[in-house]
């Protein structure tokens, strides 16, 4: 007779969900409000010299020197050449020394976009060791 | 006769059986919790310059913008220069594993994208990488 009873009360009921449905729900309705899908690119880049550097990877005369002037001039390895000839230079000074890193000393009002433009081109010159510096002047 | 047996019946039953629309939401809550990623954005746009090798950033997820007229934007607001190294350090203490991506116009001063990347690097933050746009992306 309790058996059958017991029995009774499982069939009529069970867990109500609602309440747990309610919490669930909110809980997605704040994900979905806080979800960003935006995927950042962005390109390594060592920092040298500066307040905050410690000892810096690439020794100053163990790597390609690319230097960018405020008025949009590119210089590599003493020669003034064109944006995209950074590749083409850097490849071949990186075949000669194949363990030097490159180091890009801008002035401090040089444009960021050449900077990344710069780094670009070393990057596909197939050297990964970049660091970036700014000179005083 | 008809009509009230019926009435009767549907009010004793349970109503709709929320079990599978419990399923679906909780499938949904679980995609969402995943992909968050509570990125921390500037809340202004920059015009970036295109780089080939520029690749996709997982972790990044601290962006500061750096405008045109030499503005900092992160967090969504505009702060100084001085400001950079509390607010990393800060965010550094919270959040240990985040890294920062400096966004920089095209325009704007070379100098101050490397003074902001200095700020980042005494703020404890030491993986910090320059935003690029990747090519043939909007």
């Amino acid at each position: 007779m309790r058996m059958r009873r017991h029995f009774d009360h499982e069939d009529s009921t069970g867990i109500d969900l609602a309440p747990m449905l309610d919490f669930v729900l909110n809980l997605l309705i704040f994900f979905i409000i806080t979800a960003v899908f935006v995927k950042e690119v962005g390109m390594d880049v060592n920092r040298h010299g500066g307040a905050a550097s410690g000892p810096s990877t690439a020794k100053e005369s163990e790597s390609i020197s690319v230097i960018i002037k405020a008025s949009g001039e590119v210089i590599v390895d003493d020669r003034t050449v064109d944006v995209r000839a950074v590749r083409a230079n850097v490849e071949r000074l990186h075949a000669q020394k194949p363990d030097w890193g490159v180091m890009v000393t801008t002035e401090q009002a040089a444009q960021s976009g050449l900077l990344v433009q710069v780094v670009d081109q070393i990057h596909q010159g197939g050297v990964d060791n970049v660091s970036f510096g700014t000179s005083s002047r | 006769m008809r009509s009230q047996r019926h009435s009767g019946e549907a009010g004793e039953d349970h109503g709709i059986d929320l079990a599978p629309m419990l399923d679906f939401v909780l499938n949904l809550l679980i995609f969402f919790i995943i992909t968050t990623s509570f990125v921390r954005e500037p809340g202004v746009s920059v015009n970036k310059q295109e780089a080939a090798t520029a690749s996709a950033r997982e972790s990044g997820n601290i962006l500061i913008a750096i405008r045109a007229n030499d503005e900092i934007w992160m967090d969504r607001r505009q702060v100084d220069i001085r400001e950079v190294r509390p607010i990393i350090e800060r965010i550094h203490v919270e959040r240990p594993e985040d890294t920062v991506i400096v966004i920089a116009d095209k325009a704007s001063k070379a100098g101050l994208l490397a003074h902001v990347m200095d700020e980042v690097t005494l703020g404890g933050i030491k993986e910090v990488a320059i935003g690029a746009q990747g090519l043939g992306e909007e």
